[in-house]
């Protein structure tokens, strides 16, 4: 097969762990409202548990520093992946759920991305620091009933792989939405007020969509590190976050098709399509860099000229009446 | 000389920095009412004017000056340009801080853009230290702590006796009841984002002046820190910023005394969560804004 296809298969497994993404960050910031500004995080928790489950016990002649190392099978080191991201999801909403303004959760979100960033960074001896993890085990490949498939057969072993786990998550993402805790969650980000008044836990129903929200990231990871094996904090900075707001906001919030629309136009189209770009001489950060620019302004861009997305959240209609969510319930009552 | 008082010497040097930074962040806040996320690259970016025009030949004083000013009229535009026209729209709080959001990534990677991933570093004379009682104090580390005394009794000034500072605060107190007061809102935000790109850009540059060297990431990482102190202080109260900037500048240096001073940083990161948790209004509580 020519390498293109394979080149594809790879593209597509990406595009399904960024789907799994933005729907995480689409239940988070669309639906509920939530800001986490540093979403990326919980992706790396997820990928890092994950691998170190995965892994066995560090070498006592290698360099390389991590915790744990169970030599656990895929599915329950991606399950403690999950955990790990989902609970500190559940630490910060603890600490800024509460609050009644959204600046808090992003500021709490903000300061633990740079604290864990640093944290790891800076603890070498237990963390690895900036060099990360490698040398992640392939999952299944060991327990293959022919032995070990070559890497480019098992590029293909793992697009099933990611596509089983998307198409599970993607159901739930959906019926989420459509059931009673997605209305619940879209009232609170309405208006909390109204929806505590109804005698909804606004706090309570806030943190399921923290939580299940870093769920999804944590699974993200953990998929992400049993594809490329290696992991290190380099690769989870502010910028990572951004891309997803940027693939939600252009796709649609609000909306799970968006969701995909937007991972497959920013993450996949626009960083591939870029990535080729050849290095300045002398100045290797600079395409990167102004990659990033272009994603801040697209991220502005896209708020300014068309805040709904591509694919907007879907309008309810109630006796014969449009309205989006944004109309106040005063402008319905008025109409009627 | 013991190494307590030396940390305390230190502390007093970080509080200065934050206090420049917290205050500038706590105004703009208290007037306009949403936290700015690109607050971090005002300091990197301030720096980096800076560095630029004390290597163009300029006095290093004089380049902070100028640097000072520019950072001033850049968050003026800023908000001229990008911030005003959403608010103008009414676009929800939610979407304005994630459009400050986009903006740090843009700046951040403007920066990296123009002045590359290296380290850069001022060139201050690198002086002995002088004993001062017990602390040990280069000069122009005392420089730092008296622009830091000097700005915050001018911020005092101009918000108790001046009619500019007072409207600042009728806005911070009720943008409504100020405006049909006749404030005119707009002059005044204007003036507060003046005020605290100015603040960002000067802390930005004393910051650099203290650490000797920095990079791109230099403001992104202090951002945090800044929310500890104006959090612990009381949002939206400048007070309370000089306040939380003291206790968090002294706390995370003396620190250093029990614990690796590499760990300082998760030592304001546990002052802002304990006060999230215990007291989130902060020290000097401002209605409305917690």
């Amino acid at each position: 097969m020519s390498p293109y296809v394979y080149y594809i298969a790879t593209l597509v497994v990406l595009f399904f762990i960024f789907c799994i993404q933005t729907w995480g960050l689409n239940l988070q910031f669309g639906t509920a409202g939530i800001l986490n500004f540093t979403y990326i995080t919980f992706f790396a928790i997820g990928a890092y548990f994950t691998g170190v489950a995965m892994m066995s016990r560090p070498d006592s002649l290698s360099n390389m520093r991590y915790i744990l190392g169970l030599s656990l099978p895929f599915p329950i080191a991606i399950l403690i992946g999950a955990t790990a991201a989902g609970v500190l999801g559940l630490l910060v909403g603890l600490v800024a759920l509460r609050r009644l303004r959204s600046d808090y959760l992003a500021i709490v979100t903000v300061s633990v991305g740079a604290i864990v960033f640093d944290f790891v960074n800076i603890s070498t001896w237990l963390f690895n620091g900036a060099d990360g993890i490698a040398g992640i085990p392939y999952p299944f490949n060991d327990s293959m009933p022919g032995g070990p498939l070559d890497p480019n057969t098992y590029t293909f072993f793992y697009l099933g792989v990611a596509g089983i786990f998307t198409l599970v998550l993607g159901i739930i993402a959906f019926r989420i939405y459509d059931s009673p805790l997605g209305r619940t969650l879209r009232a609170i980000r309405e208006d909390s007020d109204v929806a505590s008044a109804f005698g909804k836990d606004t706090y309570r129903f806030r943190m399921i969509a923290m939580v299940v929200g870093c769920v999804y990231a944590g699974i993200a990871g953990g998929l992400l590190v049993g594809f490329i094996s290696a992991l290190n904090p380099g690769g989870w900075q502010a910028g990572e976050t951004f891309l997803l707001y940027a693939a939600l906001l252009l796709g649609g919030r609000g909306n799970n098709w968006g969701a995909v629309l937007g991972a497959f136009l920013v993450p996949v189209l626009f960083q591939e399509a870029t990535r080729y770009l050849p290095a300045i001489q002398g100045h290797p950060e600079l395409i990167p860099a102004i990659r990033n620019m272009i994603v801040g302004a697209l991220l502005i861009g896209i708020l300014w000229f068309r805040p709904e997305g591509i694919l907007p959240e879907r309008k309810f209609r109630i006796k014969g009446i449009a309205f989006t969510p944004k109309r106040k319930l005063a402008e319905v009552a008025e109409v009627e | 000389m013991s190494v307590l008082a030396l940390s305390f010497g230190f502390g007093l040097i970080t509080a200065s920095v934050l206090a420049l930074a917290a205050v500038g962040l706590s105004l703009q806040f208290g007037v306009t009412n949403y936290i700015n996320f690109a607050y971090g690259e005002f300091l990197t970016l301030g720096a980096y004017l800076a560095w630029t025009l004390s290597h163009l030949g300029l006095n290093i004083y004089l380049s902070a000056v100028i640097a000072t000013v520019l950072m001033g009229v850049f968050a003026v535009l800023l908000n001229q340009f990008v911030l005003k026209p959403f608010t103008k729209k009414g676009v929800p709080l939610l979407f304005l801080l994630v459009v400050t959001f986009g903006l740090s990534l843009f700046l951040s990677n403007m920066i990296l853009a123009i002045w590359g991933p290296n380290f850069k570093s001022l060139d201050v004379a690198r002086e002995t230290p002088h004993a001062i009682g017990p602390f040990l104090f280069t000069t122009s580390q005392l420089a730092i702590i008296a622009i830091a005394l000097v700005v915050m009794g001018g911020i005092h000034l101009l918000l108790t006796r001046t009619e500019i500072g007072k409207a600042m605060r009728a806005m911070s107190d009720n943008v409504d009841l100020a405006q049909v007061s006749g404030i005119d809102t707009d002059r005044i935000t204007s003036f507060t984002w003046l005020l605290s790109g100015c603040l960002a850009g000067l802390a930005g540059i004393v910051l650099v002046i203290n650490i000797t060297s920095f990079l791109p990431s230099l403001g992104g990482e202090f951002l945090f820190v800044i929310f500890a102190a104006v959090i612990l202080g009381g949002v939206g109260s400048p007070y309370g910023a000089m306040l939380g900037a003291l206790l968090i500048g002294l706390a995370t240096e003396m620190s250093a005394v029990l614990i690796n001073s590499a760990y300082k940083n998760d030592v304001a990161f546990a002052l802002l969560i304990l006060t999230l948790l215990l007291r989130p209004q902060g020290i000097i509580r401002m209605a409305g804004k917690a």
